[in-house]
């Protein structure tokens, strides 16, 4: 019987070390259990230009933490009970860019809305930082807001609750 | 392995033993940093899952592997579906011319092969860099023998057209 040429593309595994923060990472999932994948975590996906800036920004700006940063193009940030994904579009493995070849871009105005305790205090802090405004402090019916750019310019609007204010009440 | 399991550090050794071996399977093959943590993780919690409901009595890196390829080939059978419009090998017809020289310069074919759909790259990395006989190749990607033969040898010939594109044709 003739040899097959493609035979010789045979492949035994051969153990690789994967990144240690990866490794780290799982192991915390693995001895947390399949539980916390089972809760309904509110979570939002932000496409993002550069992933650096952005985990920087939402991090030292907005009080999230860092999850997840397996890859140049993908994070995990939390805010209390919400969870953000940073994504990088395009690339290498994009599963975002659509079969017709269109890659999803930054921007527009639907945008998550994040309480704060002191919104003035929050646009200094911003403004320092050369935070894009798109408008500064105004007031809304039980809220005051602010509307300001993350560096790949998509919204965030950041709200402090005023009289009127409504939200349900968790049990 | 996880909660219930009662011996957490036997449970720790064999993560820190696994984890290279299942990883080390399936990078090469995706040939994605990315993909590859993310199917690895989906092995191991896969793992988790299953002992938990007491499915599996004895996780060894065997039967992760095996997961780790069944997760590789859902991997590729969904970009199939998703690239079924810009698949690289359009009809063949039934004349499949499919020379291969006798010494194969590896590296490009592994390249050649991340060219290729999802359901072509998943039917060669298990029939030839896993050496699965077709019958375990069809199983795997959910085919008829005959239909898996049929995908293989328009695998084949798509595989030697991107080898031979790419100026590796003799």
């Amino acid at each position: 019987m003739p040899t097959d040429p493609l035979d010789a593309l045979r492949l035994p595994p051969v153990p690789i070390d994967p990144r240690p923060e990866f490794a780290a990472a799982l192991w915390r999932r693995i001895e947390a259990g399949p539980g916390p994948l089972d809760r309904q975590t509110a979570t939002v996906r932000y496409f993002v230009t550069d992933l650096g800036a952005s985990v920087d920004f939402y991090c030292r700006l907005l009080d999230f933490e860092e999850e997840l940063r397996p890859s140049p193009v993908f994070a995990m940030l939390y805010r209390g009970d919400l969870r953000l994904l940073l994504s990088v579009p395009g690339g290498e493995g994009a599963v975002h860019t659509l079969p017709d070849g269109t890659v999803p871009q930054p921007g527009g105005w639907n945008r998550m809305t994040l309480q704060v305790a002191d919104l003035a205090a929050t646009a200094e802090v911003l403004r320092s930082h050369q935070v894009a405004f798109r408008h500064d402090v105004q007031s809304g019916i039980g809220v005051r807001t602010l509307l300001v750019e993350d560096p790949s310019g998509n919204p965030v609007e950041l709200i402090e609750p005023t009289s009127g204010y409504h939200e349900r009440i968790r049990p | 392995m996880g909660v219930g399991t009662p011996d957490p550090d036997a449970v720790g050794a064999l993560y820190r033993r696994a984890l290279p071996q299942v990883y080390g399977y399936l990078l090469p093959r995706c040939g994605n940093v990315v993909v590859a943590e993310d199917l690895t993780a989906e092995t191991f919690l896969a793992a988790v899952v299953a002992t938990q409901q007491g499915a599996v009595p004895d996780v060894t890196v065997p039967w992760l592997i095996g997961v780790a390829r069944h997760k590789l080939v859902d991997h590729w059978r969904r970009q199939g579906r998703d690239d079924r419009r810009r698949a690289l090998a359009g009809p063949l017809g039934d004349a499949v011319d499919d020379p291969w020289e006798d010494e194969l310069d590896r590296a490009a074919v592994y390249t050649a092969l991340t060219r290729l759909n999802g359901h072509q790259r998943a039917a060669l990395t298990l029939k030839y860099l896993d050496g699965l006989p077709v019958a375990d190749v069809a199983a795997h990607v959910g085919r008829s023998v005959r239909a898996t033969e049929t995908l293989l040898a328009r695998a084949r010939a798509a595989l030697r057209r991107v080898y031979r594109e790419e100026g590796h044709a003799d």
